[in-house]
């Protein structure tokens, strides 16, 4: 009754009953140890499978048999276009050749938020050259990041393509004597923009949710969040580097919760290097954006225009703050304290930022000299 | 032998599909069942083994002609149920495949279930288990990356194939609720892939091309058929009541899984696949209906830590080597792990 009538199997009875006879299935599975986790288990034994049938004597029984199990095997395979033809056709080279092109720049294991390590490696230049050579990022602080074990990075957040996130990311990897991964949280607006979303994936980004930053962070994995949100990137020249609000405090909810120190980080540059005049929101809700950003050089250069203006950058990380320490799983549920600790620690960036733009020298150009 | 078990009597419907076949043939070689009820329109198709020494197949299962879609189904399956005095109920009279003939569906999957929980309300079996999908959380852009069994069951907009699981599954959780004596167990597959099942997916990955939403690249994730059959099986032995997810190890991005097997990606902007989809739709030349390519644009995985905790199950083969085994490629074929090279 299960069978959809129009399934080229449905009519075959045999089709489903026998089973695959490679698997060695009469081996009892370990009960409860799952530490067990070989991925090679359905090879069985060490016996090689036969390459040529006539590899085998006849008179040897073992020899029948795997012939035996191999022929069954091939009879109840899928039919696969073009596998199960491949030793036969000319074209097998080309599809393995395909296979190889295909495969290029990718690797075959991410892990479990998609990050791929071939692709970050493959990205890394891009994001070296605008580290050291564009922006001149002077980063400062690195030594409060724990060389292992858990942490929440809170940073301010500006411009309309995630540069800041980007730079966190890199000076952390790039400079920390531990080289650990940031994985920064992004906004679902820039999470399912076509090709960017999916790039951000494979070297790491993560969609903005709380489950997934819970998840990280009891992997005891470094996570970076931008609690302005999509707040911080639409922010105009007029408003930059004034802090906006931060989120419903989820974040500091997050870090009692999961027991993690909280990082105050405060990015300085972001804000010059995409300076946003105006944004447009007609036709933007089309393409699948909140708004068209107007900048100095968007969109009057086209698409040349979304390269960032290369302003001086300071990244600069601040002393951990314990909350687990000071207040307990239990307080996560207290909304009047969470959002005094969120609103305490958007006052403590502020004024960090406060701090690195006095640093700067030149009063005239102050954002493209430092 | 252990005590409490010995000689229970199981009922199975769907036999006809991969996992049903599956279990009827795990159960017929334990010897804890006594009795093995197959519930279907055709006999099961249960070969012989290799081995001779083994008895003649067939001997505790019996097969039942039973036709779901028929409206008073339910009272025959209740006499027999009581009948056969059966303890564990496997519902599986679910289809792998999107089918056109939807009215037809509707009636085999949402309304089948509802005379299943008909028969089984009266004589209240001692564990009642169903098999669900993954697919029942539908593709949602704020799906987390690893959704828990307790996440909503969004379904789809206009996918029948999926909301009539969907709405299965609500009767199955009412029942659990109304009937406290009876243990519901859930279990909700990641699209299965292997050498032998046939299912959308499946059927999807053997064309030698493949859609791909321009610019969008979701995770995806897929259980290989012996690790899904061993869950089914744990299931029917455990005693563990809810839903749980049974999901391979690992994901991977959907054009590396495209990659791996050697297809040919297709690019297209979303308005112009969805017509196409629509197109090869209607003219039957494709399997998958429109409302799939969601899966090919949001996440949709699920987390198996559940199951591992409380059913005792784990997969055992990552989702590379699940991918490379239906392929029917040796891993060392695969040739393209990079760990590997270069270490």
């Amino acid at each position: 009754m299960t069978d959809d009538p129009d399934s080229p199997n449905g009519d075959d009875d045999d089709w489903y009953g026998e089973a695959d006879p490679r698997v060695p299935d009469a081996a009892p599975w370990p009960d409860r140890d799952l530490g067990f986790l070989d991925d090679d288990v359905y090879l069985g034994d060490d016996t090689p499978m036969p390459t040529e049938h006539g590899s085998y004597d006849a008179s040897d029984d073992r020899g029948a048999e795997l012939r035996e199990l191999e022929r069954r095997v091939e009879q109840h395979r899928t039919p696969v276009f073009p596998i199960d033809l491949r030793k036969r056709l000319p074209l097998e080279a080309v599809w393995r050749r395909w296979r190889e092109i295909a495969m290029w720049g990718r690797s075959d294991v991410v892990d479990d938020f998609g990050r791929d390590p071939r692709a970050t490696a493959r990205w890394e230049w891009l994001f070296e050259f605008l580290y050291s050579k564009w922006f001149r990022v002077e980063a400062t602080g690195l030594q409060h990041i724990p060389s292992k074990g858990r942490a929440l990075l809170v940073a301010n957040h500006a411009g309309s393509l995630p540069y800041d996130s980007a730079m966190v990311m890199h000076a952390v990897r790039r400079d920390h004597p531990a080289r650990r991964d940031v994985r920064p949280l992004v906004e679902d607006t820039v999470f399912h923009l076509p090709f960017l979303g999916p790039i951000m994936n494979r070297i790491g980004g993560v969609r903005a949710d709380p489950e997934n930053a819970e998840r990280l962070l009891k992997k005891d994995e470094l996570v970076a969040v931008f609690p302005e949100g999509e707040k911080g990137m639409g922010k105009l020249w007029k408003d930059r580097y004034r802090l906006q609000r931060f989120g419903r405090g989820g974040f500091v909810k997050l870090a009692l919760r999961t027991g993690s120190p909280i990082i105050p980080v405060a990015v300085v540059g972001a804000e010059e290097a995409a300076p946003m005049l105006g944004k447009v929101t007609w036709f933007a809700k089309n393409i699948g954006i909140p708004w068209i950003p107007v900048t100095p050089t968007f969109p009057w250069l086209g698409p040349a225009g979304l390269l960032p203006l290369p302003s001086k950058w300071y990244v600069e990380f601040g002393t951990p703050i314990d909350l687990g320490n000071a207040h307990g799983p239990a307080a996560a549920e207290d909304r009047l304290l969470v959002n005094r600790l969120a609103d305490q620690i958007r006052t403590q960036i502020q004024s960090m930022i406060e701090g690195l733009l006095s640093k700067r020298r030149s009063p005239v150009l102050p954002a493209f000299l430092g | 032998m252990s005590s409490g078990v010995i000689g229970r009597v199981v009922a199975v419907t769907g036999t006809g599909t991969f996992l049903g076949g599956e279990l009827l043939r795990r159960l017929e070689e334990d010897p804890r069942y006594s009795r093995i009820l197959a519930l279907d329109i055709r006999p099961p198709a249960l070969l012989p083994r290799s081995d001779a020494q083994q008895p003649a197949p067939g001997g505790k299962i019996e097969f039942i002609r039973v036709d779901l879609t028929q409206p008073t189904v339910d009272g025959e399956l209740a006499t027999l149920l009581s009948r056969h005095k059966v303890d564990t109920f496997v519902h599986g009279a679910f289809l792998s495949h999107p089918t056109h003939a939807a009215e037809w569906a509707h009636e085999l999957e949402d309304v089948g279930t509802m005379h299943v929980l008909n028969a089984c309300a009266g004589i209240e079996p001692r564990r009642f288990v169903m098999i669900s999908t993954t697919l029942v959380y539908g593709a949602h852009p704020k799906n987390p990356n690893f959704l828990v069994e307790d996440a909503e069951l969004r379904g789809h907009r206009d996918s029948r194939f999926v909301n009539d699981k969907v709405r299965a599954e609500r009767q199955v959780q009412r029942f659990a609720k109304e009937h406290p004596n009876v243990e519901v167990c859930i279990l909700r597959f990641a699209p299965i892939l292997g050498p032998t099942v046939s299912n959308m997916y499946t059927r999807f990955f053997s064309r030698p091309v493949a859609p791909v939403m321009m610019g969008h690249d979701p995770l995806m994730q897929f259980v290989h058929e012996q690790d899904a059959a061993y869950a089914l099986q744990k299931a029917v032995e455990s005693r563990a009541t809810g839903a749980f997810n049974i999901v391979g190890k690992g994901v991977l991005p959907y054009t590396t899984v495209l990659a791996l097997l050697g297809r040919v990606p297709v690019p297209m902007p979303q308005l112009v696949a969805r017509q196409v989809s629509k197109l090869l739709w209607a003219t039957q030349l494709v399997g998958s209906p429109p409302s799939f390519l969601d899966f090919l644009l949001y996440l949709c995985v699920a987390d198996g830590a559940k199951a591992r905790r409380e059913l005792g199950f784990a997969p055992r083969l990552s989702i590379k080597r699940t991918i490379l085994d239906f392929l029917g490629v040796a891993p060392e074929d695969g040739a393209t792990d990079v760990a590997r090279a270069q270490a």
